[in-house]
């Protein structure tokens, strides 16, 4: 008797599930995007995180934009043209005004930029502004024209310019400080701030008095699911149209799945091993290059990443300006044997490797990887991890604090998607420790041409410098070349128009759905 | 027993301020700065020193702890240090859902759980008996996480496949309706329910044996009452002990479940703010969790009383 009520529960309760279904799949005028995490804040200025920008730039626009081929593009500016070595006039687009009716001028733009360079207010991409440690000068022409002086020449800038950290706020809400900042939006962008419930969703609503193109869909959700078969069950289910950070391991699975397209974008992050040219035995240039070409990165990319990974070809990333592909080292145990005998490292010597573990995709078994394939060519590895945030302190260390650091691994991203961001920190002799040049690398033909890069305005210049430098980099192996990141994202395929941009940002504006 | 209350909340105290400081104390010890995970691995070393000043993590532990506990007892818990929102905001929205989460799935698990403990116990080596206490080691061995999964596939991709329905049956993240919140209960409900099965079983076996049930039966009272009220309420008290634990580990241990099914609650703020080392956070988090810990274990105490009259509190 008692088992059948049981029973007869349990059919109850499924039966009731079916008939109050779930959330049925998403409208056509609504996309929802599971996304890792939540956003920090709505503060465009100080958040960090791939995951805040992707939302908060549907909302808040910067003067210029970069398209995900790395074009730059007018956005809230009209034109932007040098007037001097160190000055940039832009004008900007007239009739736009914010949300809250506020009108878009100089005097906006001028707020926005002066608040990110108050040091007060802790922005953390303040360094866009900043040259040769001088931050830069905003003064207002007119209505619609303001200047930018920089302590140096500074190629750059417009680029910088793009980052979504340089959105512009509503001076309304500037005006009201950081905590109104963080916990309201109001921009010019294709949409506005509809709800956010922490840890759950951000919901963001089409501006109907967007200035440029409307956008199709009309609602937008932001939707929190940080564990990664969930985002896979949700985008399966139908119940996201967009499932971001698909593990390597899911992807022919989902790729099996009609109603699925798997999207592979390039990414923005390189991860390298650096060489402290200080220490031996790398302080030899064939020990580096020897170690380059005992190491298998395409077996590597292959193996721990099913492939979701690019195997270095520069010191960054292909999508970023400047880019110069080079020939990879390829795997030649011969090569990196005699190399090593020439340079007098005896068979068995061991060196010690820092990595961190959990920072990076796999980066504990890249490091394991590294030291089973460098014991091939004779070199007995010692593994050494560290937590995160000790760690970075720890092998970027000056070499007076006793930096005994051989080689370690490290990973970093270009937002700026510009090769000066991407190389001037790390291989300008200027930068050495506490700065981020960790290998102490030091050669004043690169540091020339990086220099001339960074203050010649001309695009075709800068590229040949960059060319130069990076070829001279390739050769003189400061660095274990190893790969660099892509991105995996799973979208429904009555979905079009999606973007998944290189700097990791979703861009939903163009979307449409079906 | 007014008086033993009264006694017990003071008592309380004590035990509070020594969960925080040991908190409090701990975190600081774990490796890793805070300031430089707030300022980032672009940082200039005179940004972090400023980070770190503006959070007064330049101040002797003991200030810092004196200066937290004057906050929190003006109602300020700080603010996040990663997110710049106020703590006590951010609990104030987690607690409740965990509460629902963890109370909910405490009533499924202890209904099922004492049901199918009392079934087995008064028929011993039953089919059901053997049947439901292999079900129960199961549940006590399947991990949440996985669990969760196979229920999300369950029945948001496979039924609905299966039956050609439009969308999935139970909505597979996510909080706000009744619908959302069955996988998660099931998925927390399984290993405590698998508990209190066995330890159901176990104690009704005891109490079964015991010459007063004889005697209740002998009296030719009903076989339900004998059960019910003579032999269960004999076999509650450790039933009630194990619950009491069961609920503190739920207030504080869903995070598999809470991270699985995205359920917004104080465990997943908790380890979210662990790895962040977002001190604030952590100490607010945990001190929540210690005063449930403290609460439950008072009511548990409460109700000894009223389940064995033998206990007084004078």
């Amino acid at each position: 008797m008692k088992q059948r009520t049981f029973a007869l529960l349990i059919v109850t309760v499924l039966l009731a599930s079916f008939l109050v279904m779930g959330p049925a799949a998403a409208q056509s005028d609504t996309l929802t995007i599971a996304s890792g995490t939540d956003i920090e804040n709505l503060n465009i200025h100080i958040v960090t995180s791939s995951p805040s920008f992707s939302v908060l730039e549907h909302i808040y626009e910067p003067l210029f934009s970069m398209s995900p081929e790395g074009e730059l593009e007018p956005l809230l500016a009209e034109s932007i043209e040098a007037t001097s070595d160190t000055t940039y006039r832009i004008t900007l687009k007239e009739g736009i005004s914010f949300t809250d009716g506020t009108p878009l001028n100089a005097e906006a733009v001028k707020a926005n930029l002066d608040w990110v360079l108050d040091e007060a207010n802790g922005a953390p991409f303040r360094f866009l502004l900043v040259v040769n440690g001088e931050p830069a000068e905003v003064a207002v022409v007119d209505e619609y024209t303001l200047e930018i002086t920089t302590a140096a020449p500074f190629a750059p800038l417009p680029a910088h310019l793009s980052h979504g950290a340089l959105g512009i706020i509503s001076p309304a809400l500037l005006e009201q400080g950081a905590d109104a900042m963080a916990s309201n939006a109001v921009g010019t962008g294709p949409y506005v701030l509809e709800s956010w419930s922490r840890a759950e969703e951000v919901v963001l609503k089409r501006n109907p008095d967007y200035w440029g193109e409307a956008p199709a869909i009309e609602t937008l959700v932001f939707k929190v699911v940080q564990e990664d078969g969930a985002r896979i069950v949700e985008i399966e289910a139908g119940t996201v149209d967009v499932a971001v950070r698909v593990p390597p391991a899911e992807i022919p699975r989902l790729e099996a799945n009609p109603n699925i397209d798997v999207v592979v974008t390039p990414g923005l992050r390189t991860i390298y091993v650096f060489f402290n040219v200080n220490n031996e035995p790398f302080d030899d240039v064939r020990v580096r290059q020897a170690v380059n070409y005992a190491v298998d990165t395409q077996a590597i990319v292959d193996n721990l990443f099913e492939g979701a990974a690019l195997v270095s070809t520069a010191p960054f990333a292909p999508p970023i300006f400047g880019y110069a592909e080079q020939q990879p080292y390829e795997r030649d145990v011969e090569r990196a044997r005699q190399l090593l005998a020439e340079a007098g490292v005896e068979e068995g010597t061991t060196v010690v490797l820092y990595h961190p573990t959990g920072r990076y995709v796999q980066d504990a078994l890249v490091a394991d990887a590294i030291r089973a394939q460098l014991a091939e060519v004779g070199l007995n590895v010692e593994l050494r991890t560290l937590e995160w945030t000790q760690y970075v302190p720890h092998v970027r260390r000056p070499m007076e604090e006793g930096n005994d650091v051989q080689f370690a691994m490290l990973g970093w991203s270009t937002p700026t998607m510009d090769a000066d961001y991407a190389l001037f920190a790390l291989f300008h002799s200027s930068e050495v420790p506490p700065g981020f040049n960790g290998s102490f690398y030091s050669n004043p033909e690169v540091d020339r041409l990086l220099e001339e890069a960074r203050s010649t305005l001309d695009p075709e210049a800068r590229k040949a410098a960059y060319s130069e430098a990076i070829s001279i980099i390739w050769e003189e192996a400061p660095w274990l070349f190893l790969y660099s990141e892509i991105q995996v994202t799973a979208i429904r395929n009555n979905v079009s128009g999606f973007i998944v941009h290189p700097d990791e940002s979703l861009i939903a504006t163009f979307a449409e759905k079906n | 027993m007014t008086q033993f209350i009264i006694r017990r909340l003071l008592l309380a105290l004590p035990t509070l301020i020594g969960a925080s400081f040991l908190v409090f104390w701990s975190i600081r010890l774990v490796p890793g700065d805070p300031a430089l995970a707030l300022a980032g691995e672009l940082a200039t070393p005179e940004y972090i020193a400023q980070v770190r000043e503006k959070l007064g993590l330049d101040q002797p532990i003991l200030i810092q702890y004196a200066n937290y506990i004057g906050n929190v007892l003006q109602g300020d818990m700080g603010r996040s240090v990663r997110s710049g929102i106020p703590v006590l905001e951010e609990i104030q929205i987690r607690l409740p859902r965990t509460l629902l989460l963890a109370s909910i799935s405490l009533i499924v698990s202890s209904v099922f759980g004492i049901a199918i403990g009392v079934t087995s116990a008064t028929k011993p080596n039953s089919w059901f008996d053997g049947g439901s206490m292999i079900f129960a080691l199961l549940g006590v061995s399947m991990p949440i996480f996985w669990l969760g999964l196979m229920l999300m596939i369950f029945f948001s991709v496979l039924l609905p496949q299966w039956f050609g329905l439009p969308g999935p049956v139970l909505p597979p993240t996510g909080s706000g309706t009744w619908q959302h919140l069955v996988m998660p209960v099931i998925a927390l409900a399984a290993n405590s329910m698998a508990l209190q099965a066995r330890m159901t079983r176990a104690c009704m076996l005891e109490v079964l044996q015991q010459d007063y049930i004889r005697t209740a039966r002998a009296k030719g009272q009903q076989e339900r009452l004998v059960i019910y009220r003579h032999g269960l309420r004999n076999a509650l008290l450790p039933i009630v002990t194990v619950l009491g634990l069961q609920f503190g580990t739920l207030l504080g241990g869903a995070v598999l479940t809470e991270t699985v099914f995205a359920w917004p609650g104080i465990g997943r703020l908790l380890v979210d703010a662990i790895a962040f080392r977002d001190y604030p956070i952590v100490q607010g988090a945990v001190l929540v969790i210690a005063t449930g810990f403290v609460l439950t274990n008072l009511f548990v105490d409460i109700l000894y009383a009223y389940l064995d009259p033998r206990i007084r509190y004078a």
